[in-house]
């Protein structure tokens, strides 16, 4: 059940679901992942990541059934796990005229996770990005009462399957500005957990969010909604603990 | 039987108007009190103090103990029909003696409640108490005392007034921590070359650092052998492991790997001629 992906000459291991019977080899950017049987009730795990850094697990299985699921997931694990909240710089501004709405779409960062699946049960194996240099931290706000983000820089893309396999899924954003004057937008913080991932082969998108510029006592405020969107594309597995926060409001330069 | 046995101990005096059977009655009216106290106690820690600070959850845990008691002393006092005003006025004498004398114990019992209501730090913190060169994590803000953990492992015992006292400084309190070193370059080097090298390297290989803030590099001073620049970073809160200390390490490497160079202090001696 082992498929494959060409992406830029080389072949690459798509999402999905693999069965495990003796050994299983996965190929992505810059990472290789290895599954062994080393016994009848035991497969050795073995992954090395783009910064050289190998992680090795040993996997007692119970039973014959055993399968693998290779799916993206949020960027909020690598290089630990310390924020549910997501920076986004714009790579250009986004200009929103007055009392006007709008919709792009930009590429957001992702991980990729490897999940074991026993008993409909997924139970996540590993983590790992294949551009460590686009998962960093960024702060939101001061250093005494800011939040801390997963940061990255990002761009727009044309739709929904211009998604840069492996390392950015595409998400949706819808600005809505009701002020009385023009607004320009550089960047975009929200909890990232309430957003789920689909994917389809090596492509990924992600759940929307939603922009309401608004005025609220006095003060422009950006309002950050997450948007669900309607896919046949399979849906990643996530363990994350979800914010009881399902919202974010960001106030405007 | 059991009414001509209480019957034989009522007429049983030991001091004064103090019958056996009150003293009965005493003992245990004092067992019952204490049984009362350890139940309340356990309840509490049971149902309770899980969702309380775990100093707040200790304090209020002994004020109930010893509250209970206390209450038992004073109903075991009545019943004995002792009266408490002549021990009264011999306490406040007393207790003027040993206020002098126990001073410091008073004033740390106070600093600890004081530390309690006004919480400049909570168990678990990481806290610097610079007037003691003491860092570590906080432990336990007790009765008398605090407990800090050092890093090398060790526990101090810091009494509170001095702990109310000292300036403390919190670790743990903000969101992102900045770590800073200085690096010198010589004279010759280019010194936005040698900045954007080092941010560069900076950038790619300490995940930990944060992009935004931007690390900072100020021109400090114009060195005996070098331009030292003064380089600012900001990391997450519990990840100064992963900047500080291979801060300047990450900035050699960048220099180095630039051909920028580092200076030391040279001396030319020269030897006089005979």
């Amino acid at each position: 059940m082992k498929r494959m992906s060409d992406n830029s000459e080389t072949i690459f291991s798509n999402y999905g679901i693999y069965d495990l019977k003796d050994d299983l080899e996965l190929l992505l950017p810059n990472t290789s992942i290895k599954f062994h049987r080393i016994s009848d009730n035991a497969f050795s795990y073995f992954r090395k990541n783009s910064e050289g850094k190998i992680v090795e697990k040993i996997i007692p299985v119970q039973s014959n059934d055993l399968k693998i699921e290779l799916a993206p997931i949020r960027p909020l694990n690598h290089p630990a796990r310390r924020t549910s909240h997501i920076f986004l710089k714009f790579d250009k501004n986004i200009h929103l005229s007055a009392n006007s709405a709008a919709s792009i779409f930009i590429h957001c960062p992702i991980e990729i996770g490897i999940f074991l699946i026993h008993d409909s049960i997924h139970d996540s194996l590993d983590w790992i990005t294949c551009n460590s240099l686009n998962s960093r931290f960024g702060l939101y706000g001061s250093p005494d009462t800011g939040t801390l983000c997963k940061y990255a820089e990002v761009s727009s893309a044309t739709d929904y399957s211009d998604s840069n396999s492996y390392f950015e899924g595409v998400m949706q954003i819808v600005l809505e500005n009701n002020l009385s004057s023009s607004q320009s937008i550089s960047k975009v913080v929200f909890p990232i957990t309430d957003n789920t991932l689909y994917y389809e082969d090596s492509k990924t998108i992600i759940d929307g969010i939603k922009i309401t510029m608004k005025k609220r006592a006095a003060v422009n405020i950006a309002d950050v909604n997450t948007t669900s969107i309607e896919t046949d594309w399979s849906m990643s597995p996530t363990w994350e603990d979800k914010t009881a926060n399902t919202h974010m409001e960001m106030e405007l330069e | 039987m059991v009414v001509e046995i209480l019957q034989s101990l009522s007429e049983m005096q030991i001091v004064g108007e103090l019958t056996a059977l009150s003293l009965l009655i005493g003992g245990i009216i004092m067992a019952g009190g204490v049984i009362i106290a350890k139940i309340t106690k356990l309840l509490f820690h049971k149902y309770y103090a899980p969702s309380l600070p775990k100093d707040t959850a200790k304090n209020i845990s002994k004020l109930i103990y010893f509250g209970i008691l206390i209450i038992t002393f004073l109903g075991f006092t009545s019943s004995q029909g002792i009266d408490l005003s002549g021990i009264m006025v011999a306490g406040g004498i007393f207790a003027v003696v040993i206020g002098f004398a126990t001073q410091s114990v008073v004033s740390n019992l106070i600093s600890g409640l004081f530390l309690i209501v006004e919480k400049p730090a909570k168990h678990g913190d990481t806290i610097e108490l610079p007037d003691m060169g003491i860092t570590g994590t906080l432990l336990d803000i007790g009765t008398f005392s605090s407990k800090v953990l050092r890093f090398d492992g060790t526990v101090t015992r810091i009494p509170n007034e001095k702990f109310f006292t000292s300036n403390i400084r919190s670790l743990t309190l903000s969101t992102v921590r900045r770590a800073d070193v200085i690096v010198g370059i010589s004279y010759e080097s280019d010194i936005d070359n040698a900045i954007l090298v080092m941010k560069n390297e900076i950038l790619q290989t300490m995940p930990f650092v944060l992009q935004i803030p931007e690390p900072e590099f100020r021109t400090e001073e114009l060195g005996d052998s070098s331009v030292n620049i003064h380089v600012f970073v900001w990391h997450p809160r519990d990840d100064w492991s992963q900047a500080q200390p291979i801060l300047l390490t990450t900035l050699k490497r960048a220099l180095d790997k630039s051909g920028i160079e580092i200076p030391f202090p040279q001396r030319v001696i020269w030897n006089g001629k005979d």
